[in-house]
């Protein structure tokens, strides 16, 4: 009995002891893993100016790298040139690319998907840094306002992009996701009200001097610019007028008088500039556009273009560049000369140039009945252009010549001639005599068809898709 | 020369003086009047047990086959050995006694089946366990394992993804219970877990493999491997518990065996070729094609860009593209040798592989491999303590074109340009072409070392009760690196190397496992009890480093990445995953006819916040031999089975539940990148799999057919996905736990029998057949969430919602589709209201063994009936630029006319073109994709080299996906369209057994 019971002793403390081996780590701390290395929380990113910092700039690489204002082909730069009367495609067949130059967008196109998706994914940036900022408790007001006032900037461009290619659209201010999955449609009108309570906002904010120094993020200046290009695709003329004149009376920003120097890095022209990604890269415009043997790898300027600029235009001389092999002859835009490493970067993309707010200010000023003023400003970049002043003899001939001159001027620059054509509601007129798949419904990109089936609330679809 | 021979000789002829030392030894033992030699059908037999009838006398054969005891000559002798028949022999007068033992394949009390933690015969077994052997794998020319179980195991689904050396497979075991989590089954080589997710890179494998998806199971040589066993229900895979919901796959490999010291050696080449083509246009038919669609379109005057018929390019030329990208012969070659022995206490096995293999595309790109696999094991003098140590060493070469060729040799016209100049320089036609061939510029290779090493120690505390740890290790090493020339790009970009790319991709990682467990048994006559106790801690640890380098002062520079003038660090990161778990199982058994068994687990994953970590899993598994308790005499077996339990699913990314910002490669003037890394949700958790089983399973005329039935039942909930999201969210998708039930169900049947088994002549078949069925059964507020477009409860989760084609209007020779919402147009939201089903409704194999004196014949059938996307699938419209198959031909060309296909469109209507958008998201693009494949066929023979010491020599001819028999038009049935389909490859392999 008692050796039973010694026995059973020595047995259950020997399977105690094994259960004591097994059961050493039997905590939830054990399941602790490391964090995750190249990660930051996201409270730890806004207590810390130079992280705070870092998650604004990277607004400007995802622009300057990824949607809208990219120089990669995907850009508005060459999708709406190509959409309009600017390039005509030469790439692979079938491309995506390919149904901007067709007109045969149709909802489940990738490219338009990409740049919806793409651009809510920047708006989601702006946004949480906004509420980081707003919940940091280290940093200081001042640099919690200037970070801000960027935030705020870009939210407002990139939705003023958004307007003009899908027409209503969500204007997003949260980063919670069960509000944003369930967005509606805003009338334009409501959209651009956003637009500009951002960009005024942001304007309030914002320093007058470059953080940097250099033009390559925005200040009070660059706000002003934006607000000025915004007041007049909405019809307010003064209020446009007056954004263009802070910048037109600034020393700060002078048109270069030699056009070769317009797009380097050093430009006075320049507003708001996006710096390449590494040393000596330099614009992704140029190695988008630019080719050394023909036919053209994948796009080139329209003809009509080169056709309807004089010779003398030493834009036309200087900012275009032909190619001819044979009996063919093609031309790309060579504003950015560079399409290689320089060892030391040449040219920064020009998101906002001070000739545009001349242009602006002549517009808004033709509209407000100012022809003489409006004169004034287009001949200033005329002359520049080596041109004659204009022989516009009224108001609707001086109207032309404005939008002839924003043509000649901003080709293959970030879409401005499609935007002109739809703002000003000529796009049918210019467009359908030669454009073969042209329909008057173009004048929207559909909402990408995987949004509205992850979100009815989107609905209806944009007129003719 | 001479001397390198005869140094040759020694090692074996030293081998053969020690055996016949040890023989003359173990002989001298005792003074037996009766003595011999056991022998089985390849040589002797050590181990066998020889008892003289109704005493308790007896002895054990040695490693030689030889015994000796004493008995008188009215003594009946009795031979027995585990998995042979028992013999009972009369001494008689003789005093030499030979026997020659008879395998006894077929009882299934002898076959022990590998159940994880523990071991079971198929006899008692209460779950549903699948397997197969050696013999079986050996049989067939593949390198991946994978590819060795396609087709032969009931339930299990297995897809080659490409036919690229070292391309990935998917496995599904009993369906896709997972609408988004992982669905890839756990896979254990000898008890620890190997980690089947790829260490590869997108960006740094380029296009050739789909989706960077490189098998890591091409580290395991099939030939090493013993058995493959595959747990499919709740009784076997509860034990793994979060991890078994999607199966378990065991590999346990070779062990050393007591016996003499064995050698082989074996040498095979081999060729391999795609199985088929997609039938397509000639340039007659290219060329009539195009102008139809431009005469179609109202145009005259042919575009600048169609270089194909606007007199750019010859319009007599014409290149069979498939032919010519993936038509090559590609060849394999293996040399395999191992070395294995042991005495009682101490066994060894050595053995390893080499491989090289070419690919099917042009260019000189191959695949090398070398797998050396080593295990020890030895046990004390007392019995008491055994220590077992496997390890296994693979080193992988791959170097591969950076693009698949696959799917441009569909698309590109057939009289486009040739390929190289009369310079033998690349062609690029003056820019009028992409070069497809400018894409093997580029180089892709991989290199990848890969360490499993796994311990096993075990003490005997009391004579009941076992202590045991088991512990692994395992490491890989990827380094993969994708070398981008500026000779890729048409050279009217004007480009030089300063852009040239090179992409360096390394990826390491590290698994720490141990286990350790107490067991305790308690035999009796009436009652067994077997009760296992354990605990899991795994440690695992993955990082990825990517390096972009460009501005290379030289092409030939590229595989220098310190001649790069820029250095980018694309990818930086580390993951770290902890687990945690206490698992037990208790099993019951009355009078070896009635059996229970219980198993539970509960785990703890990182992969969930606090809170949410833990999980309990368990399962009770019944098994009852009913033949036991009748006595027919034509059910020689007869069991029914059944099983109920839960397991967890928790293969989703680690820190999710994090809210973090991550650093990008998106500098900005000298700040780095930064980006939200996700939209944030702590509160998910993990993921159920309720599993049903009931089976049963006969064995008729003394166990030579035998036959077994499952319905299987499981309901996966609390679904882990991630949860599609709009754009305007900002991201796509938020991992987050989903109301919805899966229901995976089906029956699965397997067949055996030894249909002839004379000693020359022996024949077994077996057949296999699944019915699996999928079913969303539960997905509250699916109108409102955004799958409503995705998925429609009571129809599978693999459905795809399509326009329905209703024909081609005779009038305007455009397709017409359904219009369910009656609103007079096609819209994407409304109107795809036809459902299609892709995953297979059957599958089934057929493998039938013959074998003849000294040949032996392996037969496999592989059957799969199914739907899949035809070869329209993914086209652009006919008349477009692209080369299409020759089906397009019965197109609409009159009005009135009634035909299969539209009217061509060079791409300028904009109806048609929009007509057929909609038409390649239709019905129109799906076809039967069931097929019937010869997926192997061996013969081999055995030619008895020296009688006296066993040595032969085998010739084996083996070949894989030899025929396939389909109706399907659109290249190889079991793949998705535009990568390299599973190749046909034959083997002639010669192996010498010393």
């Amino acid at each position: 009995m008692m050796t039973d019971i010694r026995k059973h002793l020595k047995l259950s403390t020997t399977v105690g002891l094994l259960g004591l081996l097994i059961v050493p780590f039997g905590c939830e701390d054990y399941l602790e893993a490391e964090d995750p290395v190249g990660q930051l929380s996201t409270e730890a990113v806004y207590e810390n100016e130079n992280t705070a910092t870092a998650a604004i700039t990277s607004l400007y690489a995802i622009l300057r790298d990824e949607v809208i204002l990219t120089g990669n082909p995907t850009g508005i730069g060459g999708i709406m040139g190509l959409y309009s009367d600017e390039l005509d495609y030469y790439g692979q067949p079938g491309e995506s690319l390919e149904n901007f130059y067709r007109h045969q967008t149709i909802a489940s196109n990738p490219t338009i998907s990409d740049t919806w998706n793409g651009a809510y994914n920047l708006i989601f940036m702006c946004n949480a840094a906004i509420e980081g900022l707003e919940g940091s408790q280290s940093l200081t007001n001042e640099v919690k306002e200037k970070l801000k006032g960027e935030a705020l900037f870009i939210r407002g461009m990139i939705h003023f992009y958004l307007v003009n290619i899908f027409g209503d659209i969500p204007y997003i201010k949260t980063t919670d996701y069960l509000i944003n999955s369930e967005a509606e449609r805003m009338p334009s009108e409501i959209v651009y009200e956003n637009i500009i309570e951002d960009l005024e906002n942001s304007k309030n904010l914002l320093a007058p001097s470059y953080p940097t120094g250099k033009r390559i993020r925005a200040n009070k200046w660059v706000g002003a610019a934006l607000l000025a290009k915004v007041y007049l695709y909405n019809r307010q003329w003064e209020k446009a007028e007056h954004e263009s004149n802070l910048l037109l009376n600034n020393s700060e920003f002078v048109l270069e008088e030699d056009i070769q120097n317009e797009f380097l890095k050093e430009s006075t022209s320049a507003i708001l500039q996006l710096k390449p990604k590494n040393n000596g890269d330099n614009t992704l415009e140029g190695s988008t556009f630019i080719f050394s043997s023909g036919p053209p790898p994948l796009m080139a300027l329209n003809i009509s273009l080169i056709e309807d600029m004089e010779d003398s235009d030493l834009r036309k001389q200087n900012w275009i560049k032909s190619l001819t092999e044979g009996s063919d002859t093609w031309f790309f835009p060579f504003k950015y000369k560079q399409n290689l490493n320089t060892g030391t970067s040449v040219e920064y993309s020009i998101v906002l140039r001070i000739s545009e707010q001349y242009l602006i200010r002549a517009e808004a000023r033709l509209m407000q009945g100012n022809n003489l003023g409006a004169e004034n400003d287009l001949n200033i970049i005329r002359q520049r252009a080596g041109l004659e002043n204009t022989n516009a003899q009224n108001s609707q001939e001086l109207f032309d010549a404005i939008i002839m001159e924003r043509r000649f001027e901003f080709f293959s620059e970030y879409g401005n001639r499609w935007f002109d054509l739809r703002r000003l509601g000529i796009a049918e007129e210019i467009l359908s005599p030669i454009k073969i798949g042209w329909k008057s419904t173009d004048i929207l990109f559909p909402i990408p068809e995987s949004e509205l089936l992850l979100n009815p609330k989107l609905e209806p679809q944009n007129p003719g898709y | 020369m001479k001397n390198n021979y005869r140094r040759f000789y020694v090692l074996p002829l030293s081998f053969a003086l020690l055996w016949a030392l040890s023989t003359t030894l173990t002989s001298q033992n005792g003074s037996p009047p009766i003595s011999g030699i056991v022998t089985d059908a390849s040589g002797s037999l050590g181990g066998v047990n020889i008892l003289v009838k109704n005493t308790s006398r007896g002895t054990q054969s040695d490693m030689d086959g030889h015994y000796a005891i004493t008995a008188k000559s009215s003594d009946t002798l009795v031979f027995s050995y585990l998995g042979y028949k028992m013999q009972e022999i009369p001494v008689g007068i003789k005093s030499i006694l030979n026997v020659l033992m008879q395998p006894d394949a077929t009882a299934l009390d002898q076959v022990v089946i590998n159940a994880g933690y523990y071991k079971v015969s198929d006899r008692e077994k209460t779950g549903s366990i699948s397997r197969i052997n050696a013999t079986e794998i050996e049989s067939q020319p593949v390198s991946n394992p994978l590819a060795a179980l396609q087709g032969r195991i009931s339930g299990v689904d297995i897809t080659q993804l490409s036919g690229v050396p070292g391309g990935g497979f998917t496995v599904r075991i009993r369906g896709q219970n997972s609408i988004f989590a992982g669905n890839e089954p756990l896979f254990i080589i000898d008890g620890v877990p190997y980690d089947s997710q790829s260490l590869g890179s997108k960006r740094a494998s380029g296009l050739i493999i789909p989706g960077g998806t490189i098998s890591p199971l091409n580290a395991i040589n099939p030939d090493s491997i013993e058995s493959i066993e595959v747990l499919k229900d709740a009784d076997a895979t509860a034990i793994y518990g979060s991890r078994g919901a999607n199966g378990v796959v065991l590999i346990t490999t070779k062990r050393g065996k007591k016996g003499k010291t064995k050698f082989s050696i074996g040498n095979s080449t081999g060729v391999a070729t795609i199985t088929r083509k997609i039938e397509l246009l000639n340039t007659n038919q290219y060329i009539e094609m195009r102008r139809e669609a431009f005469a179609n379109d109202g145009i005259s005057e042919y575009p600048e860009t169609a270089y194909d018929i606007n007199g750019t390019w010859d319009m007599n030329r014409y290149t069979d593209w498939q032919h010519e990208f993936i038509g090559g012969t590609a060849t394999t070659k293996e040399v395999n040798a191992s070395v294995s022995g042991g005495n009682e206490k101490t066994q060894f096995l050595l053995s390893g592989l080499y491989q090289n293999e070419t690919t099917v595309y042009p260019g000189d790109f191959n695949y090398d491999r070398i797998v050396l696999n080593t295990n020890l094991q030895h046990t004390s003098t007392n019995q008491k303590f055994q220590i077992s140590f496997s390890s296994g060493y693979t080193l992988e070469n791959n170097l591969l074109p950076g693009t698949d060729l696959s799917a441009i040799a569909l698309i590109l016209a057939p009289n486009a340009p040739a390929l190289f100049d009369e310079n033998g320089e690349l062609n690029w036609e003056n820019s009028t072409w992409i070069n497809p061939l400018a894409s093997l510029e580029g180089k892709y290779t991989n290199d990848s070392k890969n360490l499993l090493g796994n311990t096993v120690l075990k003490y005997q505390l009391f004579k009941n009760l076992n202590i045991r740890l088991q512990a692994g290790y395992t490491s890989k090493n990827l380094e993969s690196n994708n070398k981008i020339p500026h000779t890729i790009y048409d050279p009217a970009y004007g480009l030089d190397s300063s852009v040239s790319q090179s992409y360096l991709h390394t990826g390491t990682y590290q698994s720490f496992i141990a286990e350790p467990q107490i067991n305790w048994t308690k035999q009796g006559e009436i009652h067994n009890w077997d009760l296992l106790l354990g605990a899991t801690y795994q440690n695992q640890k993955t990082e990825n480093l990517t390096i972009l380098g460009y501005g290379f002062a030289n092409n030939s520079f590229l595989g220098n990445l310190s001649a790069a003038s820029n250095l980018i660090i694309l990818n930086e990161s580390t993951f770290e995953y902890k687990y945690q778990s206490f698992f037990a199982r208790i099993n019951y058994s009355f009078k070896k006819k009635l059996f229970l068994n219980f198993t539970g687990r509960r785990d703890g994953s990182s992969r969930f916040s606090t809170g949410n970590k833990y999980g309990n899993f368990g399962a009770v598994g019944l098994a009852w031999i009913f033949s036991e308790e009748v006595d027919w005499s034509w059910l020689s077996f007869g069991k029914l089975r059944g099983s109920y339990g839960i397991t967890g699913n928790d293969q989703i990314k680690d820190y999710q539940y994090l809210q973090n910002y991550v650093i990008t490669n998106q500098p900005y003037d000298g700040n780095i990148g930064l980006e939200p890394a996700r939209l944030y949700n702590s509160n998910y958790k993990w993921e159920e799999n309720i599993k049903k089983e009931l089976a049963f399973e006969l064995g008729f005329l003394n166990g030579n057919l035998e036959f077994s039935a499952a319905y299987y039942n499981n309901r996966s909930s609390n679904q882990l996905v991630d949860y599609a999201l709009p754009g305007t969210t900002g991201f796509p998708s938020i991992q987050a736990n989903l109301n919805a039930i899966v229901e995976n169900s089906g029956l699965e049947f397997e067949l055996f029998g030894n249909l002839i088994h004379k000693e020359k002549f022996k024949w077994t078949t077996s057949l296999n057949l699944s019915l699996p069925k999928n079913k969303l059964v539960a997905f509250p507020g699916l109108e409102k969430s955004t799958y409503a477009n995705q998925f429609v409860i009571g129809e599978p989760l693999s459905i795809v919602k399509l326009y329905n084609l209703i024909g081609v209007n005779p009038d305007t020779g455009l397709y017409q589709f359904k219009d369910y919402n009656g609103d007079g147009t096609i819209t994407a939201t409304e109107d795809r209201g036809y459902i299609a089903d892709l995953t297979p409704k059957i599958l089934g194999g057929f493998l039938n063994s013959i074998n003849y004196n000294n040949w032996s014949l392996d037969i496999f059938l592989q059957y799969v009936k199914k739907q899949g996307f035809n070869e329209f699938y993914g086209n652009e419209p006919p008349g477009t630029m692209f080369n299409q198959p020759v089906g397009v031909l019965d197109r609409w060309q009159f009005t009135g006319d009634r035909s299969q296909l539209q009217k061509f469109t060079s791409g300028f209507n904009d109806e048609a073109y929009l007509a057929y958008s909609n038409f390649a998201q239709s019905n129109g693009t799906l076809s039967d994709a069931s097929f019937v494949r010869l997926k192997s066929l061996s013969i081999s023979h055995t030619i008895p080299l020296v009688k006296e010491n066993n040595t032969s020599c085998r010739i084996s001819l083996m070949g894989q996906n030899l025929m396939t028999f389909t109706k399907f038009k659109g290249g190889d049935p079991e793949q998705i369209k535009g990568f390299l389909p599973p190749l046909r490859r034959i083997q002639l392999q010669i192996k010498f057994y010393l």
